[in-house]
Order: C-alpha cells, then structure tokens, then sequence
C-alpha cells in the first residue's frame, strides 16, 4: 500500500476514508491526512464536500512528502552529522603505496583498455613530481584517479541526478543514462578526475571498475600494478588488507582541506605542487601531469 | 593561456543575456506595478520596450548553453527531476522565467495598434499579473546564474556569496542600459518631436502622446532610467570592491585566486579597464553629469541621445566583460596545494 501511495492518490484516499481509525501508515503523511479527515468531521459539511476537501488536502500533502521525499536523498547524504565515513557501511577504497610506484604508467594504460577511454582523456594517470635544485633533488610519482569521496561535491551538483554515490559500495558513478554534458561537474570537482566524453558527450570518470568489482576481481589498474602499489578494497571492513594498512600507516588524502573525505589513501605521497616553488627551500618544481591537462586543477 | 576552459564562450553569452533579459523584463515589470493603473503614459511605453525585448537575449541566451551542453538532445533531462543542485533550481526557474516573459510580452502587443486600445485596457490586469509574477523570477534567474558559478569549493575565485549579487546588480543594470538603448535608438529612428520643447516636469498637465506614437521622448522618463542605472552602478562598484577586498584581506585558496584580476595578475588590465573603466566609472560619471544639475540645482533634466547610446553601449560593454572575466579567471585559477 505505501508502494502505491505515491503513484496513485484518489484510491489511496479513499482507502483511507473507509478504514476510518485503524490504519495510521508507515508514512508521516499518512497520518496527517487522516488527522485532517477526522478534523473535518467534527465540522458541520456535507459529506461529498468533505471528502472532496480532504482528497485535495491529502493530494497536496502527499505532493509535498513526494517533493520532501526526493530532496531528502540528498538532504541525507549532506548530513554530516551522521559521520561522513560511516565504518558500518561498505566503502570501496584504495590505497596508494607510492614508495611501490615505479611511474611505469601500466595503470593508466589498464584503464585505458579496460574502458577504451578516447584519445587525450584519462581516467587514471600518473603524475611526476620533480623537485629541489641539483644535487638535492627527487622524483616522485603521484597515481591518481577519482577519490570517490564520501562528499562529493560532483554529486552535489548534478541537474539531472545522473551522477550519484551508489549506497551498496560507495562508488561515485555516472549514470550515462542520464547525462546531458552541462560539465557542472567537471567544475566541481578538486581532483579533476572528470571528462567529457568527446565520442559521448557525457561526463565519465573513474568508476573503481564496477564491472570488475562485481565478480569479485579488483580494478584493472589495481591487478596490473607491477609493485603493488595499488590496494584496492573495503574500508569498512576492518579486516581487510586496506584497512589494515590505514592502521598502520601515516597516510594523506588529497586536498584534505576542500572537506570532501576522499577514498583513495596514499602512503609516503609528495604532495608538492609548483606553487611550493616559491618557498626557499625548494625553488624548483616541475610537475609533468602525463595527460593531455598539462597543468592541475 | 595554456589552460582549458570548461565552460567557454557559449556559458558566458549565456550568463550576460540571460542577466540582461532578465534584467529588462525585472525593470519593466516594476515600472508597470509602480504605475498602478492603466493610463497609457510613457511609463507604460517605458514598461513596454523591457516587456518586448526582455525575453529575446533569455531565448538566445538558453539556445547557447544548450548547445554548449554534452548532450544536448537531452536537455529535456533536467525537467525530468528537481535537486538541490543549483543547475536544476536555475533551469526550472529559467523555463517559468521564459513562459511568464513570453506572456507578459504578448500582452503588450495589442497596446501599438490604437484600434485595440479597449482590449488593451481589459486586458491591463493579467499584465499586472504577470508583472507580479516577472519581478521575483526575473531576480531569481539574475541571482542563479551567480549562484551557479558560486556552488563549488573547487573553483574558489567563484565560491563567494557575494557574486550572485554582483551579477544581480550588473543584470538589473545592463537590463536598464537595453531599455535605454531601444527607447534612444527608436526616438532618433522616428526623429525628433515637436512636443519635446512644451513638455513640463510634472506629468499632469501634459497631454501624453498616444501609444502608436514610437519617437515621442518623455525627459521624465529618461531621468527615473538614467537616476536609477547609476544608482546601480554606484551599488556595483562597491560590491565589486567588497568582493576584492574581502578575497584579498584572507589568506588561502580565495587570496590566491584573486590576485588574477588584482595588479600584476594575467587579467588585471582586462578587469580595470572594461569592466570597472568602461563599464561601469564611465557611464556612471556620464549619468551623474546630467543627474546632478536636475538633483543639486532643480534644473530640468536633459540628456542628449548621443550621451544615452554611449552610457548604455558602455555599460552593456561592461556587463559581458565582466561575465567574461568572471567565467574565466574562476576556472584558470584552482586551490592551492595538492
């Protein structure tokens, strides 16, 4: 009956006239429209004006709960009260042992494979870190790839509810269904981990290889790392290999301060960016991104 | 510049003439509630060209960003839900905006043909009407186009709250520089008028010239236009300056991004120059040199057109630059750190 309740309100109603009492519904407005039926009761009307009265009123206000009920994902998805990485639910994540990384790119290509991304986009890619003024000097790599945050802030701001985080795993996905292109969340995004499609035309992303994931095997970037640098798996089970490592280890998100919570983990990252140029000790940056994006976000 | 702009040229039109439109018709629809009553006078004239061209840059406007979308054969998608995302308020809003304007141009129409001045005058309650429906959508389309841009903390040169009002301001403005501009280039089309010279200040014992009539000029008219956009633009320039200051008074993210458009930054001649130069000292000096005999000295206001066509041209000038600025600065610059 609350399945139906939505969709078709004039038997709902009058379901609701003719058992009279009994039936206080799950649903909150449920119970407020029979409040409302026996509140017209007590008045002096004529019944086909009353239940006339009370129809509209109850179709308003199950018009209301509809509106409430929609916006309400997304109202509790931005409840932060409820912790932001709620360790009872399952959230795929990953961590990046970049001490591992050889910068050999072998991911970006797995991706790229795996999903025939276009010419000129990346889903993952390798980023290098040079830093410091000859002879004191060092090379990192920085694998990167979408966060999947727990506040996504391209969830926030999708029109059409293309993009979501999916409740089961914590996957950030796109709906390409769905998708018209406006590239909101290409802007919103801190990571530029979006693109638009050229052959689509619609935003696409790193999605964890839910294809993948849902037969059991890891991510293609994740089995075909040739140190190991990538481990991929449930943070909220406390007994898996990543959450083990998070224990264990100092480990750092990328751009902790925009308050998106993100899912991908690093150890031993380098987090410079060529703005640090500018402090004295250490002058020199290059940071060769390895896209067609030659400079970050 | 090596970067890449997300959102080009399309979104940038699209952010001036839907701010423009939305503007006109806001401006318009004002006039015609503060008018009250039909009369047929030139604030109904005045009321009339927002009305009629108001919804002309909003259409356009929507066409560019359609077209700049992704997909655009499923623009339709965002109709098919609404969420707390910006985007989805502002196109729900944009097509009631588009619905409401188109009808409160419609009903002007009758107004230009003296034959139909009965109906016109039956009629003058459902333009009232929708004037009362016009002013708060048109504010509302003004204010989300900043809204849009100011949602996200990934592009932080945006994320301020006091851009919606800048665009807010800058529409109201540039929509009352189009009703200026139309009203100027009709008069010196049709030439001049005889009756200019007898015209009195006060309205009441001036015999006001039949609607049909396109280049009657009511100096009245000009004076509320011309008073009122350079109030705007006293308003814009310091909101311009409350969202320099208080992005360059922090440290972080906001400072950084704005040392783009502050002396020294890649777009810091740009900004000065059209935006707070031409599009707005200029015009606003020009207006205030015919306002302020009129305020100080009770003189009567007069402006002559070729001043009006400048102030309006310069304003509109000012009114795309500064989208053009804002859409661009926002997306080269990025927060700091990784």
């Amino acid at each position: 009956m609350t399945e139906n309740h939505n969709t078709d309100n004039k038997t709902d109603q009058k379901q609701l006239d003719q058992d009279s009492s009994s039936t206080a519904g799950p649903l909150p407005c449920q119970a407020m429209s029979l409040q409302e039926t026996e509140g017209h009761d007590r008045d002096e009307q004529s019944p086909a004006r009353r239940s006339f009265l009370s129809a509209v009123i109850a179709g308003l206000m199950m018009a209301v709960a509809g509106i409430v009920t929609s916006l309400g994902g997304k109202l509790t998805l931005a409840n932060v009260n409820n912790g932001p990485n709620n360790n009872r639910r399952k959230q795929y994540g990953m961590v990046i042992d970049v001490r591992r990384c050889i910068g050999c790119h072998a991911c970006s290509v797995a991706c790229k494979s795996e999903f025939d991304v276009p010419i000129g986009e990346t889903r993952s890619w390798v980023e290098y870190v040079e830093k410091g003024v000859y002879p004191n000097v060092s090379r990192s790599f920085l694998p990167r790839l979408c966060n999947h945050c727990s506040e996504p802030p391209c969830v926030y701001v999708c029109p059409t509810n293309a993009t979501y985080k999916r409740q089961q795993d914590g996957i950030v996905v796109v709906d390409q269904g769905l998708c018209i292109g406006c590239k909101y969340c290409l802007q919103a995004c801190p990571y530029d981990a979006r693109f638009l499609n050229p052959i689509t035309g619609w935003a696409d992303k790193c999605d964890f290889c839910t294809h993948r994931v849902a037969k059991g095997l890891e991510p293609s970037c994740v089995s075909t790392c040739v140190g190991a640098a990538r481990i991929f798996g449930d943070l909220g089970d406390l007994d898996s290999e990543i959450s083990k490592l998070i224990a264990k280890n100092r480990v750092t998100v990328l751009r902790r301060e925009m308050g998106t919570f993100p899912n991908v983990f690093y150890i031993a990252a380098d987090h410079t960016d060529e703005l640090d140029a500018r402090r004295p000790e250490v002058q020199t940056v290059r940071v060769l991104t390895n896209r067609r994006q030659q400079k970050r976000k | 510049m090596e970067h890449e702009l997300t959102w080009g040229l399309p979104v940038i039109l699209y952010l001036f003439l839907a701010g423009l439109g939305a503007g006109a018709v806001t401006v318009s629809a004002a006039i015609l509630l503060r008018t009250g009553e039909y009369h047929g006078g030139s604030y109904f004239k005045l009321a009339r060209y927002g009305a009629l061209i108001g919804p002309i840059p909003v259409i356009l406007g929507t066409c560019f960003i359609i077209l700049e979308l992704g997909r655009w054969d499923r623009a339709f998608n965002l109709y098919k839900v609404i969420n707390l995302s910006p985007m989805s308020i502002g196109s729900w809003l944009l097509a009631l905006f588009i619905i409401c304007s188109l009808l409160y141009a419609l009903v002007f129409l009758p107004s230009f043909l003296p034959r139909f001045e009965r109906l016109s005058r039956r009629i003058f309650p459902i333009m009232h009407t929708l004037s009362w429906v016009n002013v708060p959508l048109g504010i509302g389309v003004a204010v989300y186009t900043g809204i849009l841009l100011g949602a996200m903390p990934s592009r932080p040169l945006w994320n301020s709250p006091i851009l919606a009002m800048l665009f807010l301001v800058s529409a109201l403005s540039t929509g009352i520089a189009v009703i200026i501009l139309a009203q100027t280039l009709s008069h010196l089309v049709h030439g001049k008028d005889p009756t200019v010279k007898t015209e009195r200040r006060s309205s009441e014992h001036y015999q006001e010239a039949p609607l049909s009539s396109l280049g009657h000029r009511n100096y009245e008219i000009s004076y509320l236009l011309t008073g009122s956009d350079m109030l705007l633009i006293i308003i814009e320039l310091i909101v311009i300056f409350l969202f320099v200051m208080f992005a360059h008074l922090t440290v972080g993210n906001l400072k950084y991004a704005m040392a783009i458009i502050l002396p020294g930054g890649e777009m810091a001649g740009m900004f000065w120059v059209w935006v707070v130069l031409v599009g707005l000292l200029i015009p606003g000096l020009m207006e205030m040199f015919y306002i302020i005999p009129k305020v100080v000295y009770g003189r009567e206001f007069r402006i002559h057109e070729g001043s009006e066509v400048m102030i309006s041209v310069a304003v509109l000038v000012g009114g795309f630059m500064l989208r053009y600025i804002v859409v661009v600065a926002g997306q080269v610059t990025g927060p700091l750190g990784l």
